[in-house]
């Protein structure tokens, strides 16, 4: 058959383009085919400490899948209050362009009007990179988790609020939040609801066994509100329902005595063979008894020849 | 009258069978005496020396003695099997083979049990057994199964030679000792052949019959279970209970034609050993083969696909040490027989014959490859030790008393066809009676109309 390869020229082209990786192409790791994603945010934790933290990675203009994080580049972190800086700390980016700043329960933070916390990040420019610098804002919520059995039902309570200036509690309303169990390798949602007039309380789930010592650790986490920007509460208590490791089954081949069910069985087993047999045995005594009372005469007997 | 008239016929067509014994047959004892003292002789010394005589060490602690045993019993439960299902079946070719089955059935289990007695170490410690016996464990089941069977084998046996026993003990002119003629009135329990005695052993047969196949389903299955419930590679496998009894009833087909071909050559039987019964033995032999085919392929598949360590390096054992054994046990073994029985010009007599030998091998070194192999190859590794004791060789002693144990079937089948014939004689005439009450009945009917 004569090729007629020709023909097809476009498609032979689409081919040929493909078989050629663009990769093979010397790459220019000139910085200005990246541009850069700065990230900011704040994790108010368990243990009331406030995380800060940015996500600095660089982005190929031209291959969506070229993002390497950009590595050791010193973040600094600050509390602004009418465009005064308070500087809070600095980190520097680890190998996944992750830098934290982790700020104690008693840290004290400067507030706007309103309440608000104000904080910034800042990398500041370099040979390779330009600068850069994120804001946010977040009211300082006070989330607690109780955990309290009420007339024999385990109820989960949540709290939340502000301090204002004075010391005065402001109850907070539509929060929304989740609720977990940890698991050992996630979270099991259980409940999702927001605070009314700063309480939210449901009634927990009874099928969690909890880890070998029977306790559970419960975590509400109020994500990327508005407001209040990401909280997380957390407190572990007895309520799981695992309170001694699995019984393992005992190889009862292995003990003195035989399972009961197994002497049972056998002995049907030999009873129903061996009485059998001596109902077969009786009935040869039966045949032989008739023959007995039969005579013999010689006129059964048969002759060979 | 009728029927004693064919009774007397029969008697005087197999009377040479019984009275003579020609040269041949006598050296052909001589022979297999002489192989059996040559093994009672290995067992004087095993008993004396102890299993150091044999190849058995501690890795591998079950050798040819196993593998003879789970051969022999394999044997006499497709038997009984076999044998039970006949009993069931009312045609005239039946008589023809029910008795060749019958005695295989008995022998086979007299035998087999003597290996396991072979493979104990401390033979004189065997009452311990009885004495303090684990229910719990399989092998204790093995014996309390075994012991049970063998019973009711016999039992099973001597129900169905008892009319031929009276046939005998009714022919005063047949050239036999008188201690003969003696026992066979004696076993003949006084059966005069009457409708009531005729009717109640029936009946004690047929319920036996049955017994014998529930039997030999549960004692086989026990016996594959004595390997299948313990953890090791290459035992530990669910198909190993149903692939026992479909290997047995292969083997015990296999055996079942090469007897009947030995018996009609040698007895000039055939006009009762016709080609049809070869047949009809080489399509249950087909069917057999292709099922033992497709299970043993189904339980290597699973532990080649699996990949577990141990199984892995069980496949390895059988694939590299054990290659030839592997190939003629479980590729040539079946299929040489499935070429020779599935296509009808082969299927002659000597062929069916030899398709029958070569399956009679092929399992045989089945039964070698399930026992050795896997114990040369546990599931912790065998380090620092001697050759020997990783590898199993099977010693002149091992071979001495296995050769042994096949002459003792020989030997106890040749002089059991001596002393009742080889073709159920009662059968015959069961079914010639049932022809002529068929007739009368139908010329009755013919008559009123």
């Amino acid at each position: 058959m004569k090729s007629n390869l020709y023909n097809h020229t476009f498609f032979i082209s689409i081919i040929v383009a493909l078989l050629v990786n663009i990769n093979c192409i010397a790459q220019q790791n000139d910085a200005s085919n990246y541009r850069t994603r700065f990230g900011f945010k704040t994790v108010k934790q368990a243990d009331n400490s406030r995380l800060l933290e940015v996500s600095f990675i660089a982005l190929n203009k031209e291959d969506r899948k070229d993002k390497p994080p950009v590595y050791g580049a010193e973040i600094q972190f600050f509390n602004i209050l009418n465009d005064e800086e308070i500087l809070l700390g600095s980190s520097k980016t680890s190998q996944e362009g992750i830098a934290q700043l982790i700020l104690p329960e008693n840290q004290k933070y400067s507030t706007d009007g309103e309440g608000y916390i104000n904080l910034r990040a800042r990398f500041n420019s370099t040979d390779a990179l330009s600068e850069e610098e994120a804001d946010l804002m977040v009211k300082d919520l006070h989330l607690d988790l109780n955990l309290a059995e009420i007339d024999s039902v385990k109820t989960v309570t949540l709290t939340a609020f502000t301090i204002d200036s004075l010391g005065f509690k402001t109850p907070a309303s539509y929060v929304y939040l989740t609720t977990y169990v940890k698991a050992m390798f996630s979270k099991k949602i259980i409940n999702e609801g927001s605070i009314s007039d700063g309480a939210y309380t449901f009634t927990m789930p009874q099928s969690f066994a909890g880890n070998p010592k029977g306790n559970l650790t419960i975590v509400s986490i109020v994500d990327d509100n508005d407001e209040y920007g990401n909280i997380i509460q957390e407190k572990t208590v007895h309520w799981g329902t695992f309170n001694k490791p699995l019984k393992q089954d005992k190889n009862m081949l292995w003990t003195k005595a035989a399972p009961i069910w197994m002497y049972v069985v056998l002995t049907i087993l030999l009873l129903g063979i061996w009485v059998n047999y001596v109902y077969t045995i009786a009935n040869l005594f039966k045949i032989k008894k008739d023959g007995d009372n039969l005579s013999s005469e010689p006129k059964k007997n048969y002759s060979v020849n | 009258m009728e029927l004693n008239n064919r009774k007397r016929e029969l008697v005087k067509e197999f009377s040479p069978m019984l009275e003579k014994t020609s040269l041949l047959t006598k050296i052909w004892i001589g022979t297999l005496i002489s192989i059996i003292s040559v093994g009672i002789y290995a067992f004087v010394i095993q008993f004396k020396e102890g299993h150091i005589v044999t190849g058995m060490r501690d890795n591998v602690v079950w050798g040819l003695y196993i593998v003879n045993f789970i051969f022999f019993v394999c044997l006499s439960y497709s038997g009984a099997f076999i044998s039970g299902i006949l009993h069931f079946f009312r045609t005239p070719w039946k008589n023809s083979v029910t008795r060749i089955v019958e005695i295989i059935t008995v022998l086979s289990i007299t035998i087999g049990p003597i290996f396991i007695l072979l493979c104990i170490g401390r033979l004189d410690r065997l009452y311990y057994l009885f004495l303090y016996p684990r229910i719990q464990s399989p092998i204790t089941w093995d014996i309390i199964a075994i012991i049970t069977d063998l019973v009711g084998c016999f039992i099973y046996l001597y129900l169905t030679f008892i009319p031929d026993f009276a046939i005998l003990r009714d022919s005063p002119d047949l050239k036999l000792p008188g201690w003969r003629k003696k026992l066979y009135k004696y076993l003949a329990i006084n059966f005069q052949d009457t409708p009531d005695q005729r009717k109640r052993l029936h009946k004690t047969t047929s319920i036996m019959s049955k017994m014998v196949i529930a039997m030999a389903l549960v004692a086989y299955t026990v016996l594959a279970w004595i390997f299948s419930l313990t953890l090791q590679p290459g035992w530990n496998s669910t198909i190993f209970a149903p692939d026992f009894i479909v290997a047995g009833l292969y083997s015990g087909v296999s055996v079942i034609i090469i007897a009947m071909y030995l018996i009609r050559k040698y007895f000039k039987l055939e006009k009762y050993i016709v080609k049809s019964h070869f047949i009809m033995a080489a399509m249950v032999l087909l069917v057999l083969s292709l099922l033992l085919g497709y299970f043993t392929f189904s339980d290597y598949f699973a532990k080649w696909f699996s990949h577990k360590v141990a199984d892995t390096d069980l496949l390895h054992t059988l694939f590299g040490h054990y290659f030839w054994q592997f190939i003629l046990a479980n590729y040539i073994g079946f299929a040489i027989p499935l070429v020779i029985l599935s296509i009808k010009k082969l299927r002659t007599i000597k062929l069916i014959t030899f398709a029958a030998l070569i399956a009679v091998i092929a399992l045989w070194l089945n039964r070698y490859l399930i026992v050795v192999p896997t114990l040369e190859t546990p599931y912790l590794p065998i380090q620092d030790t001697r050759e020997e004791f990783i590898h199993y060789t099977a010693t002149w002693i091992e071979w001495s008393l296995s050769f042994a144990g096949i002459a003792a079937f020989f030997l106890f089948f040749t002089l059991l066809i001596k002393f009742i014939p080889i073709i159920s004689m009662s059968g015959i005439i069961e079914d010639e009676r049932r022809q002529i009450k068929a007739n009368k009945k139908a010329n009755k009917s013919i008559s009123s109309k």
